[in-house]
């Protein structure tokens, strides 16, 4: 329903605006591994994210 | 498949391409001088899940820091004039009042994602720069000697963001030896 058929049986996975949307609220925990180090969690990260996911490490 | 709201959530839906996001705040690199390059790779996602769980948790362009450059690229894409499949590319740039750029963002990452673009083997990413009297979202795309192309993504992106202003499209290598003198190849 989803996904678009080219009819040599390869799916190109496309997804519109608005299928894509109805997932938003779904989806708001970070994924497990991810990490971001400390001296820019604070530009990037809004406010209210878990500071678990904060490494010390420079990510270089 | 009417009974699917559980199903929805359980099964990730892979995206055609995995995309990265990356930071850049060139104008903190004083402070920080040891960095070299302050770009750096946030995270990179493969399905339409894993996207909302970063895109919930970070800043949107209205709340990131003047000078700031949110890129989502093209896994293995670095968003470099000299990254190879970017050095003979260009960009769609458009242009927005200071804080307006949200919405947009939003629009252009779910186009590239759900693979949106006819033209989309072509596309690299987009980047908004953050500045302190507007906000520009640019989208990379590859071969800019393509014109048919170039002038599908620049019209399509115009219909997808329902934006009115004529947008234009700069080759990379003529930003490269002219800096802002160089003037747009193509126009939408």
């Amino acid at each position: 329903d989803n996904y678009d058929n080219d009819g040599d049986g390869i799916t190109a996975k496309k997804y519109s605006r608005d299928f894509l949307i109805k997932f938003s609220e779904q989806c708001t925990d970070l994924p497990e591994d991810f990490e971001i180090s400390a001296d820019i969690a604070e530009a990037v990260m809004s406010a209210n994210f878990n500071s678990s996911h904060i490494v010390e490490r420079d990510s270089y | 498949s009417r009974q699917s709201t559980a199903a929805v959530v359980h099964q990730p839906h892979p995206l055609e391409h995995s995309w990265t996001f990356w930071f850049d705040n060139p104008s903190a690199k004083s402070k920080q001088a040891a960095w070299g390059s302050s770009i750096r790779p946030i995270y990179t996602f493969s399905t339409v899940e894993e996207f909302w769980s970063i895109y919930n948790n970070i800043h949107h362009p209205s709340k990131l820091t003047v000078g700031a450059d949110f890129h989502c690229f093209k896994y293995k894409i670095e968003p470099k004039w000299e990254d190879p499949i970017c050095a003979n590319g260009g960009k769609w740039t458009t242009i927005f009042q200071k804080g307006k750029s949200d919405t947009s963002w939003l629009y252009t990452l779910l186009a590239l994602i759900g693979e949106q673009f006819d033209n989309g083997d072509e596309i690299c990413g987009a980047v908004v720069n953050v500045r302190a009297r507007q906000d520009k979202i640019a989208l990379w795309t590859k071969n800019a000697s393509n014109e048919a192309a170039q002038l599908s993504i620049g019209k399509q992106w115009k219909e997808l963001l329902d934006y009115n202003e004529t947008i234009g499209f700069i080759i990379h290598e003529d930003a490269k030896k002219l800096d802002r003198g160089a003037k747009d190849r193509y126009k939408a």
